[in-house]
């Protein structure tokens, strides 16, 4: 063969290569599972893990500790610390996951004035949301579904934990999700993973960057399930979203949604959306739903306070985020 | 270069050609929106099913609930009947791309699309 001829073909050969490999290297190879847990869907990815991972014992590390987490704060189990707390009269003592994530949720209680609440129980079940037939109550049962609640309704001393009320019922529906994907994450990174996500129905954490560049999250659009409203461009940070879509019933034309204002117990009007970034899961669950009960302006004030990011779609449809998220954001 | 191309011949510009249109069209296959392979369908971390996406096909399903009907045609799968409370699972609609999923989460049942990538610009969604 000529010398032009080997020219040509090795050429050719190097082209081939660089298209090949041009290309797969935009996505890292990926192992994803996914399970049914908390009442959601929760898929767990790992990216390349190395020879000395074992990525499905990782795996199996991550929805362990989720598993672990729901039946021991899930309202809906009668075996639950929850449950235990919800039936007691008096001082109960939980486990160190429990008070740690009650504490959380005390301090957002009382930095969002009461915008977020552990203790909605009583009222959440009379919405009936998480149930087949949601209804609007009446005012008087509202009232009396109040009563008790607020920043200052639980005593929390070490692991003892003191309700305001022996009537209160807790529920930590809010902040519980975020939790368990903090709980998988630590779980996946004891297990010597350095690249991966956990995703609970969209509340989600990330563990370092995808493949050398940012994972980018696509934020749902509120008022259309086919498009996405922009994307952020993270890495090592949580993500949370909550929505007045996500669950809600219409009558007469009225939106009736899940986050309720424990304000007045009734769903929260001043918002569509809101995402928040933090550095945990649970934080930014907890955040999220204070800063959709508190509205655009105060909802942001607070999470950035926080030292967290927010996203936030208003009532009339207006965005607002963040400056320091403007650098990260992609609009379609 | 244009002693290189008074040094090929015809035959040799041709494979060339054939070669760079070869890459040309790789890049654009490589490069489309990837359509998924196979149908898979998890409960609790177990594979129930498993079906290429090319054919069509209903089967049902079952979970702790009942019988959950799939159906997988034109590349498409959604679900047709659900003993489920709210049907939400129904009303999502049908998924065609690698990397996408349907769930019924009352009947435990997980239905997911694997293939050689994602089709879609983000690579998860917060909602």
């Amino acid at each position: 063969m000529s010398r032009s001829r080997l020219f040509a073909l090795g050429l050719v050969i190097l082209l081939s290569a660089l298209a090949l490999f041009g290309r797969r290297g935009e996505e890292p190879g990926e192992f994803r599972r996914a399970r049914v847990l908390m009442g959601t869907v929760v898929e767990v990815t790992l990216l390349d893990g190395g020879a000395n991972v074992d990525a499905e014992a990782a795996m199996a590390a991550a929805f362990s500790a989720m598993a672990e987490v729901e039946a021991r704060m899930s309202a809906h189990r009668d075996d639950s610390e929850t449950a235990r707390l919800n039936a007691a009269a008096g001082p109960l003592e939980v486990s160190a996951a429990t008070a740690d994530l009650l504490a959380l949720g005390l301090r957002v209680a009382a930095a969002s004035g009461g915008a977020f609440d552990l203790t909605l129980g009583r009222l959440k079940t009379l919405w009936g949301f998480a149930g087949d037939a949601p209804r609007v109550p009446d005012d008087m049962a509202i009232t009396a579904a109040l009563q008790g609640i607020g920043p200052e309704s639980l005593r929390l001393e070490g692991r003892r934990v003191t309700k305001r009320e022996a009537v209160l019922h807790v529920d930590l529906g809010a902040i519980a999700k975020g939790y368990a994907v903090d709980r998988a994450i630590a779980a996946l990174q004891a297990a010597g993973i350095r690249h991966a996500s956990v995703n609970a129905g969209g509340d989600l954490r990330l563990l370092g960057d995808y493949g050398g560049r940012p994972w980018r999250i696509g934020i749902q659009h509120p008022r259309n399930p086919e498009a996405v409203l922009a994307t952020l461009e993270l890495a090592d940070a949580a993500v949370v979203t909550s929505g007045d879509y996500e669950r809600f019933f219409e009558i007469d034309g009225v939106r009736y949604h899940h986050i309720l204002d424990p304000h007045d117990g009734r769903p929260a009007d001043a918002c569509q959306s809101v995402t928040v970034v933090a550095a945990s899961a649970a934080e930014a669950d907890a955040l999220a739903t204070a800063a959709f009960v508190l509205g655009p302006e105060a909802g942001r004030r607070l999470v950035e306070a926080w030292g967290g990011l927010a996203l936030v779609v208003a009532a009339d449809g207006t965005v607002s985020l963040s400056e320091a998220l403007k650098e990260r954001v992609r609009w379609p | 270069m244009k002693a290189l191309w008074a040094r090929t011949t015809g035959l040799d510009r041709l494979i060339v050609a054939v070669l760079l249109l070869g890459i040309l069209a790789s890049f654009f296959l490589l490069g489309a929106r990837p359509q998924g392979e196979r149908v898979l369908v998890e409960r609790g971390g177990r594979l129930l099913f498993s079906a290429p996406l090319a054919e069509n096909r209903v089967v049902d399903l079952e979970g702790p609930l009942g019988i959950t009907r799939l159906e997988i045609r034109d590349g498409q799968v959604r679900i047709l009947a659900s003993p489920c409370p709210t049907k939400a699972c129904i009303g999502m609609g049908a998924i065609a791309c690698a990397g996408e999923m349907l769930a019924c989460v009352p009947n435990e049942l997980l239905v997911r699309i694997e293939g050689a990538g994602k089709g879609a610009a983000h690579d998860l969604l917060s909602r």
